[in-house]
């Protein structure tokens, strides 16, 4: 059975629920959507195709403290960082709920990640699905929908007059207002996107792991870190000990397989210094490494590294270009 | 129809290509899109069918050559863009022989994110003097656009006159938001530290953490580290991925450069930029 929710009733509930734990909303910042704790909830933005950045954040913040050593009188103690409050993220896209879905892989498979885990247990997701596509999408092809409530604890879909409420998790129904209806309409059919071809890809990299493609391809490419960071399944990260006056803590930060020096090892050698070398990792992660240890390939077809890269290496061309190449050698 | 400055480049290329002149052509191709424009490298001279110019080719194509200065390129500069290869020249990170520059005469470019281009000139298409490149081997020739000279540091004076507790905070609020991607440092031409500051480690001299101190420390350190140095062609600032008006410190410190010396990067490729250079008659501000 599926809920109905006016819009009025919409932000009477969100008034409650920033009360009485973090609520994480798109809020629009100089021209940005970003996912941003909120004080009111005028500040929310519905308006938006997806944030251009995304959720991963609040699982994998840019930057975090670990632990810190306290005590210096010789017994120093490790104190590992713990989560405040409990928090809710409302409005993520479902591509953005499987990219937390599939972080889970890495990250919660014994010995989990402690500060991960606490987050992800005490973190709600309120989906918000898409009734528009953006020409950049493609999510259908990567085991995901418009409609897809796999990976959230609500799903709200806009109709005319407000929202339908899909309860989908026990952790979601237990922040739902009291009061509400059964909705009297039916869930409208999901937007259609084209598909991209992707059965051959994980084949074709381990196959063409060796090929001119790559340094090619990485001919153009700048090297930043855009495409990982806006990325909601990239989830490497460097980590660094900071004196602080007296308390050191350790810390870690985002990094990415594109920057020089990220395979860097003891005594110099960087096995991956060529440009090519360090394009392939990003994709070999992503369609062969990661399905290899995890089952599905860590892309959502968000679109977010297409719409964001400044010289446009498009991860659906590069799908497309490597089982091309897959074709040809096999015919 | 392709314009016939297209078929100028492409003819260029070719020749260069089926001559041996060149190991490869650096130029644009459309994009992804079917609307904007990406960087192509023409190895084959089939390939350079695959090379346009127009409104959307905001990439400084130039920022390629030091990746390739092993070997002989040609490269699609537009006026702006050409001043990077005279900062390289100058700069003695590429050798003007390995070098072939197929220059163009610009109409100006407008910005474009993937599958969207404005209908506006780019801001620093509306100030730009150039109409041909300072420097270049062939004049892919277009036709005569009139451009509306403007005042190209109106947004800096007027930056200048807040009071400087204003000018801080605008510029934490900015800085703030930076995910240390170093897009900025990545598409920039005179950018090519082997290994930049952010990367030493061992010591290790700006913290890891993307934070506000550090990203601060991290921005402030590129923008003076480009004093004097900085083209103008505005790439940091289309690429950042959050938005932060990088241009708007790049030519702050153009300006004061420019008051103090006389001197814009990469007009000319003998004249010595001045932060890189020290004369015995200078005052050095602390002597007497």
């Amino acid at each position: 059975m599926n809920l109905f929710i006016s819009r009025d009733e919409l932000i009477r509930w969100l008034d409650q629920l920033l009360r009485e734990r973090i609520l994480a909303a798109p809020v629009q910042v100089q021209g940005l959507t970003l996912f941003q704790p909120i004080s009111k909830v005028e500040e929310v933005t519905l308006d938006f195709g997806n944030t251009t950045l995304s959720p991963k954040e609040w699982f994998l913040p840019p930057t975090e403290t670990l632990f810190s050593m306290q005590g210096n009188d010789g017994h120093p103690q490790l104190v590992p960082s713990t989560i405040e409050k409990d928090a809710v993220i409302f409005g993520l896209r479902p591509c953005d709920a499987k990219g937390i879905a599939l972080m889970d892989g890495p990250f919660l498979r014994e010995p989990g990640d402690a500060l991960y885990q606490e987050r992800r247990a005490r973190t709600s997701l309120i989906g918000l699905s898409c009734r528009q596509v953006q020409p950049e999408c493609f999510c259908t092809s990567v085991g995901s929908a418009p409609n897809d409530s796999s990976h959230v604890d609500i799903l709200l879909t806009e109709i005319e007059n407000g929202y339908i409420v899909q309860v989908i998790t026990e952790k979601g129904k237990a922040l739902l207002p009291e009061g509400l209806t059964e909705s009297k309409e039916e869930l409208p059919a999901p937007p259609e996107l084209q598909a991209v071809p992707t059965k051959e890809v994980t084949q074709a990299v381990r196959e063409f792991f060796d090929n001119p493609y790559w340094e090619q391809l990485a001919d153009r490419c700048l090297h930043c870190n855009i495409c990982a960071y806006v990325c909601p399944t990239c989830y490497c990260f460097d980590v660094r000990d900071y004196p602080n006056k007296g308390n050191p803590e350790r810390v870690r930060s985002w990094d990415s397989c594109q920057s020089t020096g990220f395979t860097r090892i003891a005594g110099g050698y960087d096995p991956r210094a060529a440009k090519g070398a360090r394009l392939r990792q990003r994709f070999s992660h992503k369609l062969l490494y990661f399905p290899e240890e995890f089952q599905d390939i860590a892309c959502v077809g968000c679109g977010r590294c297409v719409k964001s890269c400044p010289v446009n290496i498009d991860i659906r061309e590069v799908m497309s270009d490597l089982q091309q190449l897959e074709a040809k050698s096999g015919s | 129809m392709d314009s016939e400055l297209i078929q100028q480049i492409r003819y260029q290329a070719r020749d260069l290509l089926e001559s041996g002149t060149v190991k490869g052509v650096i130029g644009y191709e459309r994009a992804s899109d079917g609307l904007t424009a990406r960087p192509f490298f023409a190895y084959e001279p089939a390939a350079v069918e695959r090379l346009i110019f127009d409104e959307t080719c905001s990439h400084n194509l130039a920022r390629y050559l030091v990746d390739k200065k092993n070997e002989k390129m040609a490269v699609v500069v537009k006026p702006c863009d050409s001043r990077a290869i005279n900062l390289l020249l100058n700069e003695e990170q590429i050798k003007r022989d390995m070098v072939f520059v197929i220059g163009v005469t610009c109409p100006g470019v407008v910005e474009t994110s993937w599958n969207h281009k404005d209908e506006e000139l780019q801001a620093r298409c509306k100030t730009c003097q150039l109409v041909e490149p300072p420097v270049y081997d062939f004049l892919a020739n277009g036709e005569a656009v009139e451009r509306p000279q403007g005042e190209p540091y109106l947004d800096v004076q007027q930056m200048e006159t807040k009071p400087i507790t204003e000018r801080k905070a605008f510029w934490s609020e900015q800085f703030d938001r930076c995910i240390r991607c170093y897009a900025c440092r990545q598409v920039c031409p005179g950018c090519y530290c082997p290994e930049c500051f952010v990367e030493q480690l061992n010591p290790l001299w700006v913290g890891i953490r993307i934070a506000p101190k550090e990203n601060e420390l991290w921005q402030i350190m590129r923008a003076f580290h480009l004093a004097g140095r900085c083209i103008g062609c505005d790439e940091c600032e289309r690429v950042c991925p959050v938005d932060i008006p990088l241009s708007l410190l790049n030519r702050k410190l153009e300006k004061e450069v420019k008051e103090l010396f006389d001197f814009q990067a990469g007009l000319n490729p003998e004249e010595q930029p001045p932060l890189a250079t020290f004369k015995k008659e200078e005052k050095l501000g602390f002597e007497e």
